[in-house]
This record gives structure tokens, sequence and C-alpha cells, in this order.
């Protein structure tokens, strides 16, 4: 896993950790019960403060995307957030609308942001299976 | 003070330092808390040296105060270096002494010293213990002053342009053992305070900063909140670009069909203000700390 920051997105730095970090998961690249690097090497590659790192591995260990095991390091967990599925809603509504707003300001019309949406669900589908071929490959 | 309160470090209040009729500091301000990695930004002779030694009581402030650790440098001398280290630009050593004689020395003056610490960091910079200091290069003098500062574990680390006139690959694993080796230990327990002028290389490190200008703070800022709240504005229209003064604008340029805007905080607005004018493309990104500090000083 390769992460980047980027100091001239705006977005504060343990987020961009956050967000990565739950794109990997979510794409396969992580998989389930997979480690995470630990905090002193990938603050020292990324050159950043330890602190940033360690916010951004508690962050995501709120959101229930990762677990720590003491004295063994951060793992993958399988995806299963602990929230109630109307919660889980609401959250990604949000998402979804902040979207629909940016689409509204960049003048992508409605079927083609549909369009787009169905796109980038097949990308992400893709790189999905791809992991998990991967997967099957190393353990055969 | 309550206990939910965070501890500071590094308390000064209204710091005022005169060389001779030349005012180096004045109404200084400054607050470091526990566990942060506080950055301070000026240009040469902006007194970024001067605040330094104030806080080392190197130097006495004709008035206002510094606090370490809630106490005063000038009566708590020892007690303060005692929990203290630091690297200065321009290092010292005695010159007949070897890299392992100097480490003797300096390690002689304090309580704790790591062993281990030091073994690692000797090898990782490649030092050769029997070299004797005086044929030391720029570079592994600068090792050999951020060894002797982080094998005390000390609570607070004060770096005074410690990476200027280095090779970046020197630069780099400076950068990276500061963030390794020195914040590792106890992370609530390790804070930070580094002047330079070479910002970007420490943006991934500041938490938060504060600019200094002809001797004064001129600005005060949470590193991602500065990132968030500076940005940059560039719209293309097919038309010459219009000539419209925008509130919160801190700079504007205008070249035929480009403007290109330096927002403070109000950059959502410019943008709608923008887009009402239909231009052909508009975008916006963060400024980097080393930009919010031109934008904000020139």
């Amino acid at each position: 896993m390769m992460l980047q920051i980027n100091f001239k997105s705006g977005k504060p730095v343990y987020l961009q950790v956050v967000d990565q970090i739950k794109t990997a998961a979510a794409s396969g690249t992580l998989q389930a019960g997979e480690a995470l690097p630990s905090i002193r090497p990938l603050a020292e590659e990324l050159r950043v403060n330890r602190n940033t790192i360690a916010k951004a591995y508690s962050e995501l260990e709120n959101q229930g995307v990762i677990e720590t095991l003491p004295g063994k390091g951060c793992f993958v967990l399988p995806n299963n957030s602990p929230l109630k599925k109307d919660v889980r809603r609401k959250l990604l509504i949000e998402e979804i609308d902040q979207a629909i707003v940016q689409a509204h300001h960049l003048q992508v019309a409605p079927s083609e942001f549909l369009d787009l949406v169905r796109e980038r669900l097949c990308v992400i589908q893709q790189k999905q299976r791809a992991s998990e071929r991967a997967l099957a490959a190393e353990q055969k | 003070m309550t206990m939910n309160e965070p501890t500071a470090i590094i308390e000064i209040k209204a710091l005022r330092y005169d060389y001779g009729k030349t005012e180096a500091v004045h109404d200084f301000n400054l607050t470091v808390h526990a566990g942060r990695c506080y950055g301070l930004f000026g240009r040469n002779g902006a007194g970024k040296t001067t605040m330094m030694k104030c806080v080392l009581n190197l130097l006495r402030p004709h008035s206002g105060s510094v606090r370490l650790f809630g106490l005063d440098p000038a009566k708590h001398e020892v007690e303060v270096k005692r929990r203290l280290a630091y690297v200065p630009d321009y290092v010292a050593f005695y010159p007949w002494m070897s890299v392992r004689e100097t480490l003797d020395y300096l390690s002689s003056f304090r309580a704790h010293w790591n062993r281990d610490l030091e073994h690692d960091l000797l090898n990782r910079f490649r030092l050769n213990p029997t070299q004797r200091t005086a044929a030391l290069s720029k570079g592994q003098r600068t090792q050999l002053a951020l060894i002797s500062a982080i094998c005390p574990e000390p609570e607070l680390l004060l770096l005074d342009e410690p990476t200027s006139g280095l090779d970046p690959i020197v630069r780099r694993e400076f950068i990276e053992t500061v963030i390794g080796a020195y914040q590792e230990g106890d992370p609530g327990k390790r804070t930070i305070l580094v002047s330079t002028h070479l910002i970007t290389e420490f943006e991934g490190l500041i938490d938060e900063f504060t600019l200094i200008d002809h001797g004064r703070d001129v600005l005060t800022l949470d590193a991602d909140q500065a990132r968030s709240r500076y940005q940059k504005i560039r719209a293309r229209f097919s038309e010459p670009a219009p000539a419209i003064e925008f509130k919160g604008a801190l700079h504007s340029r205008r070249n035929g069909r480009e403007l290109e805007i330096i927002a403070n905080g109000e950059g959502a607005q410019i943008m709608e203000t923008l887009r009402r004018l239909s231009p052909e493309s508009l975008t916006a990104e963060a400024l980097t700390l080393e930009e919010v500090f031109v934008a904000t000083l020139k």
C-alpha cells in the first residue's frame, strides 16, 4: 500500500491517511486481517508527524475499519460496521449530497452523474476481484 | 491551572530584546503545548535566533517573560536545562576530541542517556567513533549534535535552523530521525520547537506555527487550519478578466484573460462570485505553509 500526502488538497493530513486506507480496504488492496504498517516507519516514510499517523489510526479504529492488538499492531477488520443500518445510510447520504452539489457546480448533468457513479462502482469492483484473484493465487 | 488545560511547555509573553538601538524582538508572544511540533518561521534576520537564545537564557530579555515547563529559566537554569536539548545552526565541538570522546563528554552532563539509541544513530549516520570532530563535515557535525540532543530523551527539543546548508540526503535523514527516534519515545512528552526558513521540508512535521517578521509574531495558526483557510484561486475567462475587488483576497493578479487570487478564509464566497461570471475554467488549491509564509510577508 502506497500512501501519498498532498499539502495542496486543503484536507487535514490525518484525514488523507484515513481516506486512503479506507479506499485501500474497500478496493481489496488491503485485505481483512492484513497488518497496517506500524506508526513509526509510516511517519518516517511520509515524513509527517508521528502524532498525525497515530490520530489517523485511532480515527480508523473508531470507525471500525481497523483494530489495534496491543503489542502486535493494527489490523484491517472485515467489513462489518458497528453502526446501525439507518446511521450508515445517513452518513452515506451526506457524502452523496456533497457529490451532487459538486456535480451541479461542475456542470455535470444528472444522467451523466449517474453514469459516472456506475462506472466508478465497476472500476472499484474490478479492483476488488483482481485483489481476490491475486490472493487466491498466492495461497495456492 | 485546571487538570484539563494542556500544559504549556513554552510560554513567551510580550518579549522584547534590543541590540543597542536595533529592536530585534518586540511584543513577541508564543505558546507551545506538550506533545506538539511547533514551527517558528521567518526570513533571515527576522529575530528567530534572538528568540531562541532568550528561550535558552543565553540572552536575558529586556522586558516580557519567558517560562519553560512553567519555570523562569533565569531562576531555575539547571532544572530547565536538564529537561531540554538544543541543536544550533552552527555546531562547535572541541576539535581535539573524537566522536566517541565528544559523546562521553556531553553525556557526563546528563542524568539519563540512551546508549542503545546512541549506537543506532551512530550506525544510521555512518559516523566513525574514532574520528576527531575537527575532521567532520558540516552535515556530520549536525548529525553528532542531533545524537547528543536526542540521547538524553529530553521533554523539549529546540532546533534552530538545523538543516540550512546541509545536502538533501542529510536533511531528509535529519527529519526522519526527529520523527522516528525522538518522537517515538513518549509522544505526550516530546515537544519540538523548530525555527527555519526551509518550510517545505518540515511541512509534514509541523502541527502549529508562528510567522515572525521584524521581531514580531505576525501570524499564529494550526497547520491544517492554515491549509484550509488560505487558497489560491485561478479563473480563466473567454474575454479579458474582470477587474473586481474581492473581500478577503490577500493578493490578486490579472494577466489578460486570467485571474489569480490568494484568498484568506473567504475562498468559498470568492469562488461563488467568480462562478457567476461564467469563467472558462475555475480552480482552487490550498496554499502550502511556504506559500502562506510568502503571501503573508510579501
